[in-house]
């Protein structure tokens, strides 16, 4: 587990756990578990994810139609429920970058004036 | 769907994910137990994550409605008396609204199963204040030639056939119908033709339309029985075609399984051959207008041919009162969606006065549901409290107890349906009561969409109704107050508005008490009144030897030998004959002059009779003498009238001296007696101004033989019916009482009396459980306050005076509410009592002391209760 001070850790907004989602997914196929390390991993700690929100945040972007999942199996031979991409939820996830960048900008503009 | 399933395997997924993270916890080093424990917290709330997660695909109010029910379940299975008893008085309660919904839905408010019935109208006859539905053959001739106002018109009429050959003779339920019949209704036949404007024509060979459902019973479906002849009143009549199936005639309630053209009545039924002339109303008209015009149009339009119609039946010799009386008559219409009805007229206001009842048995019983659910409400306080201290809100604990009246509600209901086709059942038998196996009621009773859509409100409507205030007096508790109290009792009073709600039955009870008194006596008086003939030990044997081909001076010289017969067996003390008999629910009426001069305001009643017909029926001769034998077709014609008729016709001189005539014949006859006034068709209408003839003197058609004994009937009976039938060929023979022809003059007080007795007696037992439930649960509740009392020296009679006080109290009130509601609602029913006011003091008195004296019983068992409480007991619990 980390070892950082928990004040220097954001707390998720809402709805971004779902585009982080879609992002780990654009490398390829992963279980649950692959996509909380994978999330942790890449934000360097920094994003503090109650794990479980994960599975409600599955559902919905399968309910959209954005992920879709496969059984497979993990590296140690254990049955595993692969979650992938879907071609609408490639372009979701474009869009939703998009939307992202310009609402960082515009927030870092306001908070840092150059 | 797979995506659905994915929800399934959710445990599974959330498992697997915990053991990954444990693993790779011990991987970094931890003891498995505190990896677990890491893992765990690293996730979150197991349960609440499932939760969320179902939210996806679940709107959460089904899981809560379906957590809500399963817990309803399992708390109504908890206590199953409880359970019982309310799920059995709502399903009495709602059974027997639907019941007696299902019986108003199918006589009153079904369409005709036809091609869109909403299109058909029906005409009625309006004559000064007077209005039928009847017209004659003629007219509906002329009306059914009006293209440019209707697209087809027809009239018709229900009759009883005699289907088979002589020695097998079967009732059959019938129709007499004009040509445009089925055109009319649109109905497109199952196999063969329907009747068609050519078998409606004089000289037809007679043709027959026979109902699905007869031919299932007599034919088995057999294609095969088209154009077989069949027997009707001895005529070989050839079935040309079967009616769809659930089509069974214009008139709702008299299935008529054979159909025939009108025009041929004359070849089955020839004595009453001049039913088809002017004089013979008697056909119901449905018609299907031309599309586009308004109703007003309608209605205009008809009113210039019928004025044009009016006037062709006007002829010079008339007298000015004659042709204006000619001339009066105006049509109307009405919605003829539903066809018609002769039970209509009878049974709606019964019927819906039933409902009202009913609705308000229904009522007392959910009272008694919610009074038992606040009982309940009271002692599940502390588990209300618990679960509000826990975090849920009022809003979703009222839901839950909402649900578990809707619960009791809906198996009540469910169970209700079962009742209710009983319970229609059962009314449509009381309503037939009296009548001939064909004449029987034949209602379509089969759930319509408009009944199950009736059950499901009140089912809801019910729940309200019981359900709310136990729900929101749970929801009010204070979690903190109730938790501290102690353990063994419950805080709040709870009494004030179980004794309202008990007051409240109180009131609908007496109110249904009252109701009931005053049609229970309604049909004693009727049944009692002095109506000017006898009815107990009168035989009444219809003899109708017209039928056999009897006819003039034999026919008469056959019923003389009849009546000779008849006098000469063993125990018979009088004997005569007439055409008409009392209550035979028909009459004759005639145009009459008194010593030429026509009498004013219309018909006459008249009556054929042969001689001792008065002493027979103990109907005292005032004046003059009765009919002899004497007095036959040779010797001058004579009359009797009624006491009514010399009042309103002869105000001068004696009537002795006095003749009267049938206005338009020559034949003039001299009163030779008076009589006492009988009631001639209706127990309820006074009896009218009448003349007798004398039948022997050249009288015609069928008579009545009327047998008066002191002994046995059935010996009588079993007499006549082994002598006479054999004569006219078969079963030409009807025998029955004059009491039982009085009774079935009275189905529909008999209907009123037995129903509203049987649901006063059920709104009575339901108001004294109430009260019972309420006391019983007030003296467990006070049963520390009442050992004290007694530790504390009080005498047992005064705790039974405490205990009976609160009954006498909730009684008074229910009866000062109830004794003004009754007042007001029983003028809704004063049309239909008789011999009573609304406000009959007996009546009142009665009602009130029956009700007291129940209420004070079911009082007293608890009271007593009270009385037996043990001190040290009741103390040593504090």
């Amino acid at each position: 587990m980390s070892t950082r001070s928990a004040d220097t850790r954001v707390v998720l907004l809402q709805g971004t756990l779902d585009v982080l989602i879609l992002r780990i997914l654009r490398l390829g196929p992963a279980h649950g578990h692959e996509i909380i390390k994978a999330i942790e991993r890449s934000s360097e700690d920094v994003l503090r994810v109650e794990q479980g929100s994960l599975y409600p945040a599955l559902h919905r972007l399968i309910k959209r139609g954005w992920i879709d999942f496969d059984h497979g199996t993990s590296e140690n031979n254990r049955r595993a429920k692969y979650y992938r991409l879907t071609r609408q939820g490639r372009r979701q996830l474009d869009v939703e970058t998009t939307k992202w960048e310009t609402l960082a900008r515009a927030i870092t503009r306001v908070l840092r004036p150059a | 769907m797979k995506r659905r399933r994915h929800l399934d395997a959710l445990d599974d997924d959330i498992r697997d994910h915990l053991e990954r993270e444990t693993a790779d916890n011990i991987d970094r080093g931890m003891t498995p137990d505190a990896a677990r424990a890491a893992a765990h917290r690293a996730f979150g709330n197991v349960a609440l994550i499932k939760e969320d997660t179902r939210a996806v695909w679940i709107p959460v109010w089904v899981d809560q409605v379906v957590q809500d029910v399963r817990y309803a379940v399992r708390t109504l299975r908890r206590s199953p008396g409880f359970s019982a008893v309310v799920v059995l008085t709502l399903a009495l309660g709602i059974g027997l609204n639907t019941g007696i919904f299902g019986l108003i839905d199918a006589l009153l408010l079904r369409s005709l199963p036809v091609r869109n019935p909403q299109e058909l109208i029906a005409l009625t006859r309006i004559q000064g204040n007077q209005s039928g539905e009847s017209f004659s053959y003629p007219q509906v001739r002329f009306l059914a030639e009006q293209n440019d106002i209707f697209l087809s018109l027809c009239g018709s009429s229900v009759d009883t056939f005699n289907v088979g050959p002589p020695e097998a003779l079967e009732s059959t339920g019938g129709a007499w119908v004009s040509a445009n019949y089925y055109e009319t209704l649109g109905l497109v036949p199952m196999v063969g033709r329907l009747l068609a404007p050519d078998d409606d024509r004089p000289g037809a060979s007679p043709a027959a339309v026979i109902t699905d459902n007869y031919w299932a019973r007599k034919f088995g479906r057999d294609p095969g029985a088209i154009g077989r002849p069949l027997l009707v009143e001895g005529v070989p009549v050839t079935i040309v075609g079967v009616s769809p199936p659930g089509f069974s005639g214009a008139s709702v309630g008299n299935a008529a399984d054979i159909t025939l053209a009108l025009s041929v009545l004359p070849q089955l039924k020839p004595e009453r051959r001049s039913m088809l002339g002017v004089g013979g109303r008697w056909l119901k008209v449905l018609a299907r207008p031309r599309e586009g015009l308004s109703r007003d149009q309608l209605k205009g339009r008809l009113a210039i041919v019928w004025a044009q119609y009016l006037s062709s039946t006007v002829t010079p010799q008339m007298s000015p009162a004659a042709r204006a009386r000619a001339l009066s008559p105006t049509l109307d219409l009405r919605a003829g969606a539903t066809g018609s009805s002769p039970l209509r007229g009878q049974f709606r206001q019964p019927l819906l006065v039933l409902m009202g009842i009913v609705g308000l048995v229904l009522l007392i019983a959910c009272v008694n549901v919610a009074n038992l659910l606040l009982a309940r409400a009271a002692a599940r306080q502390r588990e209300v409290a618990l679960r509000l201290a826990l975090g849920a809100s009022r809003g979703r604990v009222v839901r839950q107890l909402l649900t578990e009246s809707g619960l009791l509600a809906i198996v009540g209901g469910g169970l209700g349906i079962a009742v209710a086709s009983f319970s229609s059942g059962m009314l449509v038998n009381l309503i037939s009561s009296g009548a001939d196996a064909s004449e029987a009621i034949a209602l379509d009773l089969g759930t319509s969409w408009r009944v199950l859509a009736f059950t499901t409100l009140v089912t809801v409507t019910t729940t309200l109704l019981f359900g709310l205030a136990p729900a929101f007096r749970a929801a009010v508790v204070e979690p903190n107050l109730t938790m501290n109290a102690s353990s063994n009792r419950v805080t709040g009073s709870g009494g004030h508005l179980a004794s309202a709600l008990v007051a409240a039955q109180v009131s609908l009870s007496l109110l249904l008490l009252i109701g009931a008194g005053l049609f229970v006596q309604t049909l004693q008086n009727l049944r009692t009144f002095d109506r000017g003939f006898r009815h107990e030990g009168v035989l009444l044997v219809g003899v109708d030897a017209t039928r056999a081909g009897y006819d003039g001076p034999r026919l008469r010289a056959f019923y003389q030998q009849v009546l000779a017969n008849a006098e000469r067996l063993p125990g018979v003390t009088a004997a005569s004959l007439s055409s008409i008999t009392p209550l035979m629910g028909g009459g004759i009426s005639l145009p009459i002059a008194v010593n030429g001069q026509p009498v004013a305001g219309g018909e006459i009643h008249g009556n054929l009779v042969a001689p001792r017909y008065f002493e027979t029926l103990n109907t005292p001769i005032v004046l003059g003498r009765d009919f002899t034998f004497r007095d036959d077709a040779t010797a001058p014609g004579v009359a009797i009238v009624n006491e009514a008729f010399v009042r309103q016709h002869m105000p001068n001189g004696s009537p002795l001296e006095q003749r009267v005539s049938v206005v338009g014949s020559p034949r003039e006859l001299q009163v030779v007696g008076v009589v006492k006034d009988a009631v001639y068709e209706g127990l309820r209408q006074a009896p009218p101004p009448t003349v007798y003839g004398a039948y022997f003197q050249g009288g015609t058609g069928a008579l009545t033989l009327e047998v008066y004994g002191a002994g046995s009937l059935a010996q009588v009976a079993s007499a006549i019916r082994a002598e006479v039938p054999p004569k006219l060929g078969g079963k030409l023979v009807k025998i029955q009482t004059l009491t039982s022809q009085l009774e079935s003059s009275l189905v529909q007080e008999r209907l009123m009396a037995t129903l509203a007795s049987a649901f006063g007696a059920l709104a009575l037992m339901l108001a004294a459980i109430g009260l019972y439930g309420v006391l019983a649960y007030t003296v467990v509740r006070r049963t520390n306050e009442i050992g004290v009392r007694l530790a504390l020296g009080a005498q047992r009679s005064q705790v039974l005076g405490l205990v009976m006080r609160d009954a006498a109290r909730m009684l008074a009130l229910g009866t000062a509410i109830g004794l003004p509601a009754a007042w007001a609602a029983s003028r809704l029913v004063s049309s239909m009592l008789f011999g009573l006011t609304t406000n009959d003091p007996l009546t009142i008195v009665l009602a009130i002391a029956l009700l007291a004296l129940t209420g004070l019983l079911a009082g007293y068992l608890p009271a007593r209760r009270a009385t037996k409480v043990d001190p040290l007991v009741a103390l040593r619990c504090e």
